[in-house]
């Protein structure tokens, strides 16, 4: 990185199945508008605006971004628009922190949302196409035999999901922002729901949500001046990565896929980081079905592989004694504006490095990884920030 | 020659319009059109927001109109299906009385030669308003507008949202390499393309290695067997949409042909209760009479004629492996 880059602002929407008082438009600037003023900042100071969002399909507005300038301040500016499936709430975030650290401007806006309440979701991701079989199964029926393989080649008890699902739900509770706020959440009634996509029940999948984050990155300078005027600090970006693979070869190992393990052997390498379970005090990691987290931690290298659903059934990953706290906003599987939920893990850690997490807050994080995936499992996205200047 | 084909893409949005575009729409109902103050400015349609610099405005709403002035304007002389007439007509910007920005929106003019920069124009409204900017059929020369049929009268309801029918069709060009697998299918085989650099076999038409970015031509087709074991599956709970062709819950299944490395990913199964599908179960290729999709079974797009997977009845096969052959 050749000039440092911080995270001087964030803000997000509450995520809820449905904000009908609101335009596309009035969700992205009321995420934008909070990150502006979290950093003490007008969309006057800004100096280029990034957007993501998952497919055009979810709204029917075709590039969205053309639409959403004037609301977003862009007018005159820069604007970009990133598309990386489900990743791309992460990716879009790394695009703008690259403008700062390649020293090509001080303050960029990045903004990513989703209104899934404009379209279904399953549709939006089975869109009929010519010479392919109709798929008819949303992204639960494309991860369901991923994650039955996990289970077979780790040997891990049926329950581990059910834990999963109960731990992020709790994790919400501590959080206004997320979309399910479930206070009799057990493993009884995760249980006791249908078994929407087997072995996955209904409760161990994500919800879709409207919802919309924002940050402003900033360089050194502006994070000092940032910092003046709010007296809130910055959170230092100390490594960024991103890898993407084909969807589907013969041989594909789904369950712990060569984009994910090199992207997160980048980022660890850029701050220096050996031992992830050691090293980092929480993270924020994409897990829309509730094996994700056991598979990610494997992924990730927190443990060895076949070993994650371990952590996860001793409780390591939970903020309630837990050594790494994984999802301490509730995750995805809480909240899942899907363009935006790859934005919430790295918003969430920011608020955490910043220490601004309220309820959720870890206690004295002083370095955290974010993390997004999407697509068939092909797209990464990751980073890691903390308290010290890099 | 290149075979194409049509395929067509729809789905009822509704869009969610914000409290000011929902208060235009509502007062379109009501035969009103809206606009926003913005200090000396009024802009029509009313916006949240400065559309220069983004700052939040004050949502003080004026009635403009309802006729206007011609600002600019271009003549479509073949309308489309998609326009908002049936005949020949022109789009124009039109400054409404009392705004400061120009409106788009349709003119009925006749012909060109009744249209100039500076013909003053009013609505034609639409008799059944339901809050669209297409409750303005469109606008005709004159100051006085119109109704076009019974005036059914404003929405009972504030609009809060607003239905959108989208449809796009596209037409693709078929893949050679589609064309020759489907017509393999109608002679009730299976064949893929084998790649000459990584040894990788791919079935379903797809004319290129994903790994080594080459082309997979006609030199690359091999036969493939038409038995195999499921290694995965799905079991999807249909959730209820427009389009959505399914009630209960169905099978995918993951079929690892005999002797090969391919793995048919997504495949349908005949006979095959989503209760009873397993990891390891012997299954056999089920033809249909004909490549069409929903006609005579077959699956359709490349798989022509294949319509699924049926049980053989032969013992299962038991290897820990085979449940991660996904791809």
């Amino acid at each position: 990185m050749a000039e440092r880059c911080a995270v001087i602002g964030v803000g997000q929407t509450k995520c809820a199945s449905k904000r009908l008082d609101v335009s596309v438009a009035g969700l992205v600037r009321e995420a934008a508008l909070r990150a502006l003023d979290d950093a003490g900042l007008t969309f006057a100071d800004i100096d280029a605006v990034v957007i993501g969002k998952a497919p055009d399909m979810f709204e029917g507005v075709m590039m969205p971004e053309l639409y959403l300038a004037p609301a977003l301040g862009a007018v005159g500016k820069p604007m970009l628009r990133v598309h990386t499936a489900g990743s791309v709430g992460g990716s879009t975030a790394l695009v703008a922190a690259h403008l700062v650290t390649a020293g090509i401007h001080q303050r960029v806006l990045t903004v990513a949302f989703e209104k899934q309440s404009d379209s279904d979701a399953m549709w939006a991701l089975s869109v009929p196409q010519p010479f392919a079989a109709p798929l008819l199964a949303g992204a639960g029926g494309y991860f369901a035999p991923i994650i039955r393989a996990y289970m077979r080649r780790s040997g891990a008890p049926d329950h581990v999901g059910m834990k999963v699902a109960v731990k992020d739900r709790l994790h919400a509770l501590k959080n206004p922002y997320a979309h399910l706020h479930l206070p009799d959440i057990s493993m009884k009634v995760v249980e006791d729901s249908v078994v929407i996509w087997d072995p996955l029940h209904y409760l161990e999948s994500c919800p879709s949500s409207d919802g919309a984050a924002a940050m402003v990155l900033g360089s050194e300078q502006a994070a000092a001046a940032s910092q003046a005027a709010t007296g809130r600090r910055p959170a230092w970006v100390h490594g960024m990565a991103m890898r993407s693979e084909p969807t589907m070869f013969a041989g594909r190992d789904q369950v712990n896929p060569q984009a994910g393990r090199d992207c997160a052997a980048d980022v660890y390498r850029q701050a220096g980081v050996t031992k992830p379970r050691a090293d980092f005090d929480c993270a924020e990691v994409y897990v829309p079905f509730s094996w994700y987290e056991p598979m990610w931690l494997e992924n990730l290298g927190f443990c060895e592989e076949g070993q994650g659903w371990r952590l996860t059934d001793e409780g390591a990953t939970s903020m309630d004694g837990g050594d790494i706290p994984w999802n301490c906003s509730g995750g995805v599987l809480s909240s899942n504006p899907i363009g935006a939920s790859g934005m919430l893990r790295f918003l969430e850690v920011a608020l955490q490095v910043r220490g601004e997490a309220g309820e959720h807050q870890v206690d004295g994080v002083r370095r955290a990884l974010g993390q997004a995936y999407g697509g068939g499992s092909q797209f990464f996205a990751m980073w890691v920030l903390g308290t010290e200047k890099p | 020659m290149t075979r194409f084909v049509e395929s067509t893409i729809t789905f009822p949005y509704k869009r969610s319009l914000g409290p000011l575009v929902g208060a235009f729409m509502t007062a379109l109902t009501e035969r009103r059109i809206l606009g926003v103050r913005h200090g000396d400015q009024v802009l029509v349609p009313p916006m949240e927001w400065d559309p220069a610099t983004g700052a939040e405005l004050a949502h003080d709403l004026v009635e403009v109109g309802p006729a206007g002035t011609v600002e600019s304007w271009t003549w479509v002389p073949s309308p489309s299906a998609q326009h908002p007439l049936r005949h020949a007509f022109a789009f124009a910007l039109i400054r409404l009385d009392g705004a400061t920005t120009p409106l788009l929106h349709a003119v009925d003019a006749g012909s060109p030669s009744s249209l100039d920069v500076g013909t003053r124009v009013a609505p034609r409204w639409r008799g059944s308003r339901v809050g669209r900017i297409d409750d303005i059929v469109c606008f005709v020369p004159g100051e006085a507008p119109e109704v076009e049929g019974e005036d059914a009268g404003p929405a009972e309801e504030p609009v809060t949202r607003m239905d959108y029918l989208a449809s796009i069709t596209y037409t693709n060009p078929v893949p050679p390499a589609t064309d020759r697998a489907v017509a393999a299918t109608l002679e009730r085989r299976l064949v893929g393309l084998g790649c000459p650099h990584c040894g990788r076999v791919y079935a379903g038409g797809r004319g290129h290695c994903p790994i080594d970015a080459v082309e997979l031509g006609p030199d690359c087709e091999v036969e493939l067997p038409q038995t195999g074991t499921v290694t995965n599956f799905s079991i999807v709970t249909p959730v209820q949409y427009p389009g959505q062709t399914e009630t209960e819950p169905f099978v995918r299944a993951f079929v690892l042909l005999d002797g090969t490395d391919v793995v048919l990913p997504y495949s349908p199964v005949v006979d095959l209760p989503a209760d009873q599908v397993r990891v390891g179960q012997r299954v056999e290729a089920v033809w249909a009479a004909s490549a069409d999709e929903g006609e005579q079974g077959g699956m359709g797009g490349a798989w022509g004629a294949l319509a699924g997977w049926r049980p053989t009845g032969e013992p299962d096969v038991d290897d820990p492996d085979l449940v991660n052959r996904i791809f």
